[in-house]
């Protein structure tokens, strides 16, 4: 990986369809419930407000990651969204990728350095 | 959902639709999936044991788009024609758009006028035609304009303007069409009256001119009638919906139209 591939501010935004693909591995779920377990699974640390979720599931959708199809609830419709066979290639190939900048980060960070005068 | 059950989140909703650029019909579907979120999300926080007011207020916070968020939804549903012409300026592009709509009519009508030549019709054309082949060419035009406007260009912001001049276009067809004929055959019959003798060989003719000028207002007004009966169903369907979702009652239609388009 060089220099180039990393872009340290579309790593945050990288993160969160991460987490909604990774939810999405086991089942189909619909908004809100993506927002819950994503924040469930990560004790609180990672949660989706005012709304972010939606643009982020629209664009996974158009990017042929998951697929969303309507159902039908207690007379509501509701929005189901799936993993499609591209998003969970992406999704492994995208962990793998989190995994090597994490542990170069980690590299870094964790560098015997100097001790201070 | 009707339009009770939209009602604890009507209010949020509508702002959301005002707040939204996106073309219809993704601007009913997002409505749709946010008000089924809310209520849920409020009906399991309420099951904890939440207030009902205190389970909407955190459904709303958590769901509810803010201005960062219906941009990106903005973003994400642009239509591909706004993707592929953002870097034109607006006065740019309309010049465009005008000279496509003139050209690809220009071709249709060159089109259609090879084969009404082929056809013989209008050897002995009654003079009441050309309006009629003229006003179909505009009828044409704002068909396509209007189906380009909402299927292409994907522009919502006052999607019935021009529907009641396509309607319009196709009476003003049938009348010029009705009158023509009308008129033939009163100059039909004063020639007869004045030489019986031409009848046998007027008759057929005129009728025959006559008969090309009716079919042609009538068909011209049918296809005229058809475009416009598919674009106004289109729009009353997905309005519908929209309304649906937003909880606006059917006797308030005309103001939701002006409101919430």
């Amino acid at each position: 990986m060089s220099r180039d591939d990393f872009d340290v501010q579309g790593f945050a935004r990288d993160i969160n369809e991460l987490l909604i693909l990774s939810t999405l591995r086991a089942c189909a779920k619909h908004g809100y419930q993506i927002a819950l377990d994503v924040e469930a699974e990560s004790n609180g640390l990672f949660r989706f407000r005012h709304g972010t979720l939606y643009p982020i599931l629209h664009r996974l959708e158009e990017e042929g990651l998951i697929k969303g199809s309507w159902s039908k609830e207690g007379g509501r419709r509701r929005k189901v969204y799936k993993l499609t066979g591209t998003g969970k290639r992406h999704l492994s190939g995208e962990t793998d990728r989190v995994q090597e900048i994490v542990s170069r980060l980690m590299l870094v960070l964790r560098r015997p350095g100097e001790a201070p005068a | 959902m009707s339009a009770r059950e939209a009602g604890a989140f009507a209010h949020v909703l509508r702002e959301v639709g005002s707040g939204l650029t996106v073309p219809l019909p993704a601007r009913v579907y997002i409505l749709r999936e946010l008000a089924y979120d809310l209520e849920a999300l409020s009906e399991r926080f309420a099951a904890e044991g939440l207030p009902l007011d205190e389970a909407r207020r955190r459904a709303s916070e958590a769901l509810v788009p803010d201005a960062g968020a219906l941009h990106a939804l903005d973003r994400v549903h642009a239509p591909v024609y706004k993707r592929f012409t953002a870097h034109i300026t607006p006065e740019r592009l309309r010049l465009g758009e005008r000279w496509a709509l003139v050209l690809v009519t220009a071709t249709v009508l060159v089109t259609g006028g090879v084969a009404l030549l082929q056809a013989d019709l209008l050897d002995q054309a009654s003079p009441f035609l050309w309006p009629v082949l003229a006003q179909g060419a505009l009828l044409f035009a704002a068909v396509l304009a209007k189906a380009f406007q909402l299927w292409i260009k994907r522009d919502h912001a006052v999607p019935w303007r021009g529907l009641n001049a396509i309607l319009a276009l196709v009476c003003s067809t049938v009348l010029t069409g009705f009158v023509g004929l009308n008129l033939d055959l009163y100059r039909l019959a004063s020639m007869i009256e004045s030489s019986p003798d031409l009848a046998s060989t007027l008759t057929p003719v005129w009728l025959v001119r006559d008969t090309a000028l009716s079919a042609a207002s009538l068909m011209i007004a049918l296809a005229g009638v058809m475009g416009w009966f598919i674009l106004r169903q289109w729009l009353a369907v997905t309005e519908n919906d929209q309304r649906e979702v937003l909880g606006i009652d059917n006797t308030t239609r005309k103001r939701g139209r002006k409101e919430y388009a």
